[in-house]
């Protein structure tokens, strides 16, 4: 009983794990939608994150059936609740690498006169996502506040980016309804970076039973 | 073990229930035998004397009469006198009118008929019984004696406190005994020595084949131990020792081998294990993974670190289910490398060869439509002339090239002078230099090389000549010869443009220039620092380049002698 429970652990684990490498997938796709004008990426994040929905029920299945079936308490209970919230975020983040691909399609960081920092959050985006991934292969709690760290970073980032944005509006050189979707943009790599957040914070709930929230 | 315990008996214990057993239950059965036969016997010896008390009474009725009955006081036996009819005469503890005719008991009756008879009475207790004794007397008249008993019971109820204490105290007797008597049975199994079987000396005969068996069975355990060990050895030997990565995973993806190298290729550190792509999770890695638990072969490329590797992940079956898949994964980033130079020389070439072919058939064409002056023709064919002869200094750098390249042997060593060669070739360099008004040194001293003569000249020609045409109006080069120990070095030094940093990697690549808009103006092949590289390499020369831009250049070879 218990080794066909410990089965399906490490199914729901590697489940997870393939989930999250399609998220960091999603990412890079939209990056490189944005920064190196590759708009044939676009249907790349599209598909990606159809993957991602796909694979959030799968998971979210598994881990109905494995409350049901066995009934798990203590730690394993723990991982699988955290499994379940780990998904829904890591979905969302899926949704919004769909986003930001989609925009760009419209508009990339060249048509821009004046300096808009979108790369960094690109950059901040894609390597928290990562490490929240990497905390939770290795069970590292150091990796996991690191993400939580980084989100001050990526909060700071937006701010920049907004003021930014609002220099050029007043300026008025660029497009305005691209300065729009730019700041879109910038929001969504916000909320990624949220995102990751929460799933940094679950992969430290799932491993001491503490949630910082 | 202890679950062992519970099931299964210990051999102690039974030994000592079996034992203790035996000793309660020969312990009763003699008790009772005993019982049985002394009761038997005292029966007997009540009879006998009842027979004797019966003989003398008898004797004393016959003298005395009736009358000495009465006579005698005892309280254990009872003596009666029964006429012949039955009638009881006389009686020692009763009234002889208050008893009844005597003529039906079993005693009287065997009397009558054989002169005596004895019989054995209950009473309704059973706690007592009583013996009976008759003999016929000479008148026809019957006595009998008579006398209590206890039976078994009451004697057994009335010793019932010696007895309980001999029984307790053989109980403990047997109980001490048997534990014992099992301990010492035991003791000799408890002290086997498993792992050295065949040494026990204390050992009960009957053991010996189970441990022989058991120290047969070590022996092969050890040898098999001993080999698994030395396979898994060899094959870590073998697998640490690729160059490739090499990955084992079991179906639920989770790693069982991973060598040094595959942890290089894939830039992992510590101890790995757990779940395959917490080692990489890149889309092509992912690709293969799955697709060879599937049960399909699978190649993949993959870009990882600007590096590119090629993954060839294999399912592993066994009894045709699918247990798990090796992945292979190859540091291919040379060989695309290469083949991008080769891809690359080969479009270099058609271009080059294109550009001087189209400009010759170009000015052809319009002196063949004819309708042109004689100066111009002239100057067309000054033009083509000048083309054809870069294409075949282009041809011949070429075929210099490919024959380096292919390291043909028919080059001949021999010992040249680098100084005296340098010094010929600035004879040859001359014309060019003095028209840029360059001015060319030579410094150091006789510097002797084991090589061939004609490629060393083409390196230093080479060498020479760029430096002169990469020069400044007016700048200097200075070629410097020296030697150490083991070493002939000769520096090529000018104070003209200089390379950029980012070009200094790839000036020694075929058809490659710096400053593309400008090369048709300087002349050259593009190919003249790749010959002095292949030359170089024949030559197992050490190359290095020190350039700043707008300051000069210095490349120094470095040959062994």
């Amino acid at each position: 009983m218990r080794n066909r429970f410990d089965e399906q652990l490490l199914q729901l684990n590697t489940e997870l794990l393939k989930m999250g490498a399609l998220c960091e997938e999603a990412i890079s796709y939209a990056v490189k939608c944005l920064t190196e004008r590759k708009p044939e990426m676009k249907d790349c994040a599209v598909e990606t994150e159809k993957m991602i929905d796909h694979k959030e029920r799968d998971i979210e299945s598994l881990c109905m059936k494995l409350l049901m079936h066995q009934q798990p308490v203590a730690t394993d209970f723990r991982m699988i609740t955290s499994a379940l919230k780990m998904i829904s975020d890591m979905e969302r983040i899926g949704d919004q690498a769909e986003d930001i691909a989609e925009i760009a399609e419209y508009v990339t960081n060249a048509d821009f006169q004046s300096k808009v920092n979108i790369t960094d959050m690109a950059e901040t985006a894609v390597k928290m996502v990562m490490n929240s991934i990497d905390s939770y292969i290795k069970k590292n709690t150091d990796i996991a506040y690191s993400v939580i760290a980084m989100d001050d970073t990526m909060d700071e980032l937006f701010i920049k980016v907004k003021n930014q944005l609002i220099n050029s509006v007043k300026k008025g050189t660029d497009n305005a309804e691209a300065l729009i979707d730019m700041l879109m943009i910038a929001k969504y790599f916000e909320r990624i970076g949220d995102h990751a957040e929460n799933v940094a914070e679950w992969v430290i709930f799932s491993i001491t039973g503490n949630h910082n929230s | 073990m202890s679950d062992i315990d519970c099931r299964v008996m210990k051999m102690n214990k039974k030994i000592f229930r079996s034992s203790l057993l035996v000793a309660l239950l020969v312990l009763t059965a003699s008790f009772v035998m005993i019982i049985g036969i002394l009761f038997n016997y005292f029966q007997l010896q009540i009879e006998k004397e009842l027979k004797n008390e019966a003989m003398y009474i008898s004797i004393a009725i016959e003298n005395e009469g009736a009358e000495y009955l009465k006579s005698i006081v005892n309280n254990e036996e009872r003596v009666t006198l029964i006429s012949a009819d039955g009638t009881v005469i006389a009686d020692t503890s009763v009234e002889a009118e208050e008893l009844e005719n005597h003529l039906d008991r079993e005693e009287i009756k065997k009397a009558l008929a054989d002169g005596y008879g004895t019989s054995v009475r209950y009473s309704e207790t059973l706690t007592e019984k009583v013996v009976y004794y008759a003999q016929l007397l000479d008148d026809g008249s019957i006595l009998r004696v008579s006398t209590k008993q206890y039976t078994v019971v009451t004697v057994l109820l009335g010793l019932s406190q010696s007895i309980s204490a001999v029984i307790l105290f053989t109980f403990i007797l047997s109980f001490i005994l048997s534990s014992r008597v099992s301990k010492s049975i035991v003791k000799p199994i408890n002290e086997l020595d498993l792992d050295d079987p065949e040494n026990n000396n204390n050992a009960y005969e009957e053991l010996s084949p189970l441990l022989s068996k058991i120290s047969s069975q070590h022996k092969t355990i050890e040898k098999q131990l001993h080999e698994a060990k030395k396979q898994q050895e060899e094959f870590s030997l073998i697998t640490e020792n690729m160059s490739d990565g090499l990955l084992v995973i079991d179906k639920n993806m989770q790693i069982l081998m991973c060598n040094t190298s595959a942890k290089k290729l894939l830039n992992a550190s510590g101890n790995i294990n757990g779940n395959v792509f917490s080692v990489n999770r890149s889309k092509a890695f992912r690709q293969s993974v799955e697709k060879s638990l599937g049960g399909e072969r699978f190649e993949n490329e993959m870009i990882y670190n600007d590096k590119h590797y090629k993954i060839i992940a294999n399912p592993v079956y066994e009894e045709s289910e699918i247990i798990g898949a090796f992945i292979v994964i190859i540091d291919i980033t040379d060989t695309i490398q290469r083949e991008q130079m080769r891809r690359e020389f080969t479009s270099n070439v058609s271009h080059e060869l294109k550009t001087p072919l189209t400009s010759i058939s170009g000015f052809a064409e319009m002196m063949m439509n004819g309708g042109i002056d004689e100066a111009t023709v002239k100057d067309f064919s000054k033009s083509i002339y000048e083309e054809a002869q870069r294409l075949i200094s282009l041809v011949i750098d070429i075929i210099r090239i490919s024959e380096l390249d292919e390291k043909s042997n028919i080059f001949v060593k021999e010992k040249v002078d680098l100084y005296e060669l340098s010094e010929e070739i600035i004879e040859r360099l001359k014309p060019q230099a003095d028209k840029k008004s360059v001015k060319m040194n030579i410094f150091g001293g006789k510097a002797q090389v084991y090589g061939v003569r004609k490629i060393l000249d083409e390196i230093i020609y080479n060498l020479c000549d760029n430096a002169v045409k990469y020069n400044n109006n007016g700048g200097t080069v200075d070629i410097i010869v020296r030697t150490t120990d083991d070493e002939a070095i000769i520096t090529v030094r000018d104070n003209g443009i200089g390379i950029p940093e980012s070009a200094q990697n790839r000036v020694f690549e075929r058809f490659y220039r710096v400053d593309k808009s400008r090369s048709k103006e300087k002349g050259g092949t593009g190919l003249g620092l790749s010959i002095v590289k292949h030359g170089a390499v024949f030559h197992n020369a050490q190359i290095t380049l020190d350039s700043q831009i707008n300051e000069g250049t210095s490349i120094t070879l470095k040959f062994p002698t």
